[in-house]
């Protein structure tokens, strides 16, 4: 059956929709959580500053225009089944790129690593990032688009961990993760989320660790219990700490940690750290083998509220 | 804790008054400056060339951001503006008193050297909450020009008149007192106290 995959002329446009739609507001998981801080916080200034988040992403709806100036570095994260036939990813994702920053959606914001030349259109080798998974078991391909912003990449960090270094109780880990809060003070735009990427070697743990915080859901557990028991414990020590919405002081310092994992080998434990702002831009689609096509990270009427 | 109503350009008196987690709202001319404005007024400087009109007035607002610009017929509008990551013009901080910069607008602070520039010269550190560009536009009420457009959009540097901007809030004051310094030190105490628990555990 012909569905929109094999359609350049209806899938350009289905992915346009879902750019426009991940960079004018902000993801309903983020929203929720994002709520519920501001509810909690007891810092007047940091209140104030999670206010004005919230009436920012309203704004960006009502008045259809990106949350955030800078879009970040895109990522589309494709997960596709076995009778899947994908498309010329770079010509689709890459032509709905253009179209959208063309009609200032995305300001053009990618340039050549060292001259530094910005290319003016959002285009450039490498630009968006794919990362594809297979599952033979699925019948739909799944499309996410992440604009994770860059002030948060700034504060990033990949360690190799021992058995040693791992600390008891994963202390080690943990002050590591704290470390990198600390030190990255107001850079990465809290309240932040934190992706934390678990085994492989370097390379694993980093793109595990873009992957925890861009794909998964910022309410959701995890589901192997002593996973989300540290992530929990994570998140909540990272919220002591006190650095606040833009490192100004407050309780409000991260919404969400999420963590990936894979084995690893028996002389290391990579941990990669990956911060992502509050700005959370991410939206998709799936579409199924018999044509069907349903929204993922979607805002409903429910999360823009017209009023404040 | 005041808030201040200044208007741009600003005295060194007026911005020595303001002390941290003082609220600021700005009225008049505002430019934008990253990285690579920073790069090419040191190497003018350094030439003695000229820089652009508007550039190194005396009591000035420089702001660490680059907008969504679009044109509109001979001009620009600008849909939406926000804050960039400050720290990156760190090694900049000595260009502020050349420049006649009396605010710098950013998100995330700056450090050691900026903190000793804003005390000696008399300027402060205003952070502007970060992601909120759709927020930060609706202050923009004229947009001037824009120089050295082929840095690209979010090099350039862009003028424009601001109308009650803000809050912005002091986060770095001319006594050289910092709000990031404070919350890190805090954040250290908090810190050595958890990871003392996980050990004893």
């Amino acid at each position: 059956m012909s569905t929109q995959l094999d359609q350049p002329e209806l899938l350009v446009p289905l992915i346009e929709e879902v750019i426009h739609h991940a960079c004018t507001g902000i993801a309903p998981d983020v929203r929720v959580l994002l709520e519920a801080a501001a509810k909690r916080e007891e810092n007047d200034t940091a209140r104030s500053v999670l206010l004005t988040m919230l009436e920012n992403a309203r704004l960006a709806y009502e008045q259809d225009k990106p949350a955030c100036q800078s879009p970040g570095f895109p990522c589309v994260y494709v997960t596709y089944g076995g009778k899947t036939r994908l498309p010329d990813l770079r010509e689709v994702f890459g032509t709905a790129m253009r179209r959208c920053t063309e009609a200032g959606y995305l300001r053009p914001s990618m340039v050549h690593p060292l001259t530094r030349k910005n290319s003016g259109d959002n285009t450039g080798p490498g630009v968006p990032n794919f990362e594809l998974d297979f599952r033979p078991e699925l019948d739909y391909a799944d499309f996410v688009v992440s604009f994770k912003a860059c002030g948060a990449e700034l504060v990033n960090g990949v360690k190799v961990f021992t058995a040693a270094t791992l600390g008891p109780n994963l202390a080690g880990l943990k002050k590591y993760v704290l470390d990198l809060v600390i030190k990255g003070r107001g850079i990465p735009c809290p309240p932040v989320g934190i992706g934390i990427g678990i085994g492989g070697q370097i390379d694993v743990a980093a793109r595990l660790s873009r992957r925890a915080i861009s794909t998964r859901e910022w309410t959701y557990a995890h589901p192997d219990p002593e996973i989300a028991r540290l992530e929990e414990e994570l998140l909540e020590a990272v919220n002591a700490l006190g650095v606040g919405p833009g490192g100004t002081g407050g309780r409000t310092t991260a919404l969400a940690v999420k963590i990936m994992m894979s084995y690893t080998h028996t002389a290391i434990a990579p941990v990669a750290v990956n911060f992502h702002c509050w700005v959370g831009r991410r939206a998709g689609v799936r579409i199924y083998e018999d044509g069907r096509v349903e929204r993922l990270f979607w805002r409903g009427q429910h999360d823009c509220p017209h009023t404040s | 804790m005041s808030t201040y109503k200044l208007n741009i350009p600003l005295t060194e008196a007026a911005v020595r008054e303001l002390r941290c987690g003082d609220l600021v709202y700005l009225s008049g001319r505002v430019y934008t400056a990253r990285d690579m404005a920073h790069l090419r007024a040191r190497k003018l400087l350094g030439e003695g060339q000229p820089l652009p009109p508007g550039l190194g007035r005396e009591g000035s607002a420089l702001f660490h951001a680059g907008p969504v610009a679009v044109r509109s017929g001979d001009g620009w509008t600008l849909s939406v503006i926000g804050p960039t990551t400050s720290m990156r013009m760190e090694p900049h901080a000595d260009l502020l008193p050349l420049l006649g910069v009396r605010a710098v607008i950013g998100k995330g602070g700056m450090g050691r050297t900026t903190r000793r520039v804003l005390r000696d010269w008399g300027a402060v550190y205003l952070a502007a909450a970060p992601g909120c560009a759709v927020k930060h536009a609706s202050a923009v009420c004229a947009v001037h020009g824009v120089h050295w457009l082929d840095l690209g959009m979010p090099e350039a540097v862009w003028m424009y008149d601001v109308q009650s901007w803000g809050p912005l809030i002091v986060a770095m004051d001319s006594t050289g007192a910092s709000i990031y310094d404070r919350v890190a030190a805090r954040a250290k105490r908090v810190e050595r106290r958890l990871v003392n628990g996980w050990l004893s555990l």
